[in-house]
């Protein structure tokens, strides 16, 4: 071999070695990224499996399903459904009024979410360690109680025979019951009452539990300033709650629709069911007890549909007032 | 509990809307072959539990009591109940069962839509082979033709089927409607004469005044009334339309005799007339204010308890109210009819009730057994048996009822207190455990009807229609009654000789299924009906009545009520047809 052979091969192990250096480091670089793609791939099969796979099922809304015959059995009938709820004024105007419902008891829901607050800061306030934790407990616990309990609560209470109209007609205020439940006045604001009844104190518990964050030396610096009680809840406490409360009203803004049937299904009945039916109560109405599975598909499609615009609205909102956008 | 009964006794009028053609057989799975040739075995080595699926069942879980030991004795198989009405979530259980392909081993529907889809879902099986050697149910080969027409194999098999003429009422002593009050409550009023519906308003008035308070203390209304079968329209209100003749198919109400046709959400209409009765009764303060919130087993328990004086239907309050006890006393809902009344009565079904059917299901385990106990629910002992519940069939001979001295059937001492003791008894041991009322058939279907005659007696099923029972319950209010209803014995004698009732021949006719978009329709409009008749019925003025009235006409129209009306109208028609054909053909 002469030493100009020898050289060569040396370059050329040289190049090789340092190609295969590159190589290798390539693969550790690329390990890394696979492991955490790893570790993110149970949360991306979790959104897959349960937000866009589900989405399948809109092509229910394109055939006349009958579960004894199965899909492919089922006759597809286009968009018949979708032509259906718009068909006539009395169609439009059922829907209308379904949605007129949905965002009324949402919205009324986000205007009262202040009230946790009030709540926490006011119990806050109190110094007695085993009162407030008896209040806390009593107010707390409706939460965990089912909506089908609540409404068992509400009719013994309130039905034509219940406690309260025993009561007023036994001590002879009035003749004839009054109709608490059965009755067609008010419903948003006696729904409002019964999910503030069941939620108020559970939402208390975030912000009492952002009170204690609050840096003691503000109160301490304030009651030097003289600041009393009062004050002190005004320009320390609440301020300081402000935002943890932004934040969940955000979350609650995208929720608009989603407030939820089981409250609206236990308290239904043939007097209240024009402002009580919320969407999704209507969709379960229409699926399950009129036993129209398509037609019910289309209905809940609405519902996307509508969260979409809302969330862009959201967004337009966003991006005037605080000038950038959230999506 | 009591939805049994009526499914049993007013199930083709209330179901009728949901009908089917039976005649779309699309698939269903080629006959197994039967295990042996030629007749059912006696006996069966092997224990098996059958999973029935009974839409009708209001029992779930594993039949028990002296039913379930005849059918273990008889078969060595025991009933795994599988009840809709007890889950809940309405068509669900249906729904979900039927896209898994599986039913159940033995399948009872409830409606012919349920039929129509099993079919062609192919859920049943074809019990063509096993046919062949179902002797009991071959002396009822018309219906069962007529359920399985062509020549597509043996997929179901009809129920209330009967031998008797169908211009014949196949109720026994009392009719299914008619306008029941408190007997006792009306002496003390004076028997007034009730010329028309309207006019009970006084009459029921007068009977509340008099009797305010029951003897728990509670107060008493004349009416109570409850939501849970409001289907079409508001059950209660379609009640009145059938003392005049009148009986639902879909939104139609049509004569018996198919003279006329209504549309229901006419102001002049039968169903609105009832509802303008139940505003008077509310305005006078007669209506249970209770009624558009309790369901059926509270209202059931405050007829028990004496709190409501007028009943739409003698199998609701009687059962509730006429014990041994109140009846000796004189108390009890006894008929008081109305001078105009022309009641609606079911004629006897020669080809069965359509829209119940019984089936064998596809994947069933042991089909050959499945067949022979069907087979059973049809034979003498199996009517006795299985038509306890519903049908007022007498129960298992030798366990309630044996010959009497003159060979005449009558209810032996248990039997004596099973139906009119309160059944506090318990069952003997040959007989298995508990009480009697907790062993009955869970199966609640008739295969066959009790006011059949059984050809080794001589007299129906029905214990009611002995002549040893009408002199076992003679008591003071029969008595009474008896007195000021011109010595009738018992009210469907009265309603015969003096011309009130009306009977619809039984046609076995089946309405064809609704298309979806009607199905749809129907099921939006009905919700609007329901809502708004409720509304109208508790109206105090007739100012609110009428603009809710006006509301409700609006409202359906726009939602396409003509569409839906106009198919009624055309089933209505059908049916009177093939009654006109049934009376000529079996007349």
């Amino acid at each position: 071999m002469t030493t100009q052979a020898v050289l060569q091969e040396a370059v050329t192990d040289e190049v090789v070695e340092s190609k295969s250096h590159r190589r290798a480091k390539r693969p550790r670089a690329g390990k890394k990224s696979v492991g955490m793609f790893l570790c993110i791939l149970p949360f991306l099969a979790l959104v897959f499996v349960f937000s866009y796979l589900p989405l399948y099922g809109w092509i229910f809304s394109l055939y006349d399903y009958q579960p004894a015959l199965g899909l492919s059995g089922s006759d597809f009938v286009g968009f018949q459904w979708f032509e259906m709820l718009v068909r006539s004024p009395t169609q439009l105007a059922q829907i209308t009024q379904v949605l007129v419902n949905t965002l009324a008891m949402s919205f009324l829901g986000i205007l009262t979410s202040f009230l946790p607050i009030v709540f926490a800061v006011f119990l806050n306030e109190v110094k007695a360690p085993w009162f407030r934790n008896v209040v806390q407990t009593l107010t707390t616990l409706p939460n965990f109680i089912s909506w089908v309990l609540v409404y068992m609560i509400a009719f013994s209470l309130f039905s034509s025979s219940g406690l309260v109209n025993s009561v007023l007609t036994d001590s002879g205020i009035i003749t004839t019951p009054i109709k608490f439940l059965d009755s067609g006045d008010h419903v948003w604001l006696t729904m409002l009452l019964w999910s503030l009844w069941k939620g108020v104190g559970w939402g208390a518990i975030i912000y009492l539990a952002a009170i204690t964050g609050i840096d003691p030396a503000l109160y301490e610096s304030a009651k030097i300033d003289g600041a009393g009680r009062f004050q002190l809840m005004r320009h320390i406490t609440i301020p300081q709650l402000m935002p943890t409360y932004v934040v969940l009203l955000m979350l609650s803004v995208a929720n608009l629709l989603n407030n939820g049937m089981d409250q609206y299904y236990v308290f239904q009945n043939a007097f209240n069911m024009k402002h009580i039916q919320v969407l999704d109560l209507y969709v379960y109405n229409v699926g399950m007890t009129g036993n129209n599975l398509s037609l019910a598909t289309a209905i809940g499609m609405l519902k996307s549909l509508i969260s979409v615009i809302l969330l862009v609205v959201v967004n337009l909102i966003a991006k005037r007032a605080r000038g950038t956008s959230i999506i | 509990m009591k939805r049994r009964e009526f499914l049993a006794m007013a199930g083709i009028g209330t179901l009728a809307s949901v009908t089917l053609s039976s005649c779309s057989l699309i698939s269903g799975d080629s006959p197994k072959a039967a295990s042996t040739s030629g007749a059912f075995p006696t006996t069966w080595k092997k224990e098996i539990t059958v999973d029935v699926f009974d839409d009708l069942a209001n029992y779930q879980g594993i039949q028990s009591g002296w039913f379930a030991k005849i059918v273990k004795d008889k078969f060595n198989m025991k009933l795994n109940m599988i009840a809709p009405n007890v889950a809940g979530g309405g068509e669900t259980l249906f729904n979900t069962r039927s896209a898994a392909g599986d039913l159940g081993d033995l399948v009872v529907l409830g409606s012919s839509q349920h039929l129509d889809e099993a079919l062609k879902g192919g859920l049943l099986l074809d019990a063509s082979t096993y046919y062949k050697n179902m002797t009991s149910v071959a002396g009822y080969k018309q219906a069962v033709t007529k359920t399985n027409p062509g020549d597509k194999g043996t997929f179901a098999f009809p129920t209330s089927v009967s031998k008797l003429k169908p211009t014949q009422s196949s109720e026994s002593t009392e009719p299914t409607f008619g306008p029941y009050l408190r007997w006792d409550l009306y002496a003390d009023a004076g028997y007034p004469k009730i010329g028309t519906l309207e006019d009970l308003v006084p009459v029921l008035e007068d009977m509340q005044k008099s009797n305010p308070k029951a003897p728990n203390g509670k107060p008493v209304y004349a009416l109570s009334l409850f939501k849970d079968w409001d289907g079409n329209m508001m059950n209660n209100a379609k009640q009145p339309a059938c003392y005049y003749g009148y009986d639902e198919m879909g939104f139609v109400l049509a004569a018996a005799d198919g003279s006329a046709y209504e549309s229901i959400i006419d102001s002049d209409s039968h169903y609105v007339r009832s509802l303008k009765f139940f505003s008077a009764a509310s305005k006078k303060g007669l209506v249970d204010p209770d009624s558009p919130t309790q369901n059926y087993s509270t209202m059931y328990a405050k007829y028990q308890a004496g709190e409501v004086l007028f009943a739409f239907w003698p199998w609701l309050a009687q059962p509730a109210y006429n014990t041994t006890e109140n009846m000796s006393a004189g108390k009890g809902f006894e008929i008081a009819p109305l001078k105009d009344m022309k009641i609606f009565s079911y004629g006897a079904e020669v080809y069965g009730n359509s829209n119940y059917a019984i089936g064998i299901g596809v994947k069933a385990s042991d089909p050959e057994r499945v067949a022979a106990f069907i087979d059973w629910l049809y034979s003498t002992d199996g009517v006795y048996a299985n038509g306890s519940q519903t049908g007022s069939a007498a129960g298992p001979k030798g366990l309630t009822w044996d010959l009497n001295s003159a060979k005449k059937p009558a209810l032996n001492a248990f039997g004596q207190n099973a139906f009119l003791g309160g059944g506090t008894k318990q069952v003997p041991a040959k007989w298995g455990s508990g009480k009697y009322a907790d062993g009955v058939s869970a199966l609640n279907v008739t295969t066959v009807t009790a006011v059949d005659k059984d050809p080794s007696t001589g007299y129906s099923f029905a214990y009611q229609m002995w002549p040893s029972y009408q002199k076992l319950i003679i008591n003071p209010l029969t008595k009474d009654w008896s007195k000021h209803m011109d010595g009738a014995s018992t009210t469907m004698e009265y309603l015969r000789d003096n011309k009130k009732i009306i009977v619809a021949p039984g046609s076995g006719y089946v309405a064809p299924a609704d298309s979806s978009e009607i199905q749809t329709l129907r099921n939006q409009i009905k919700a609007v009906i329901v809502a708004d008749s409720w509304k109208m019925a508790m109206a105090t003025s007739t100012k609110q009545f009428d603009s809710l009235l006006k509301d409700m006409q609006d409202t359906v129209k726009g939602l396409g009520y003509a569409k839906v009306l106009k198919v009624d109208m055309e089933h209505a028609k059908e049916q009177n047809k093939t009654r006109l054909e049934v009376a000529k053909k079996f007349g």
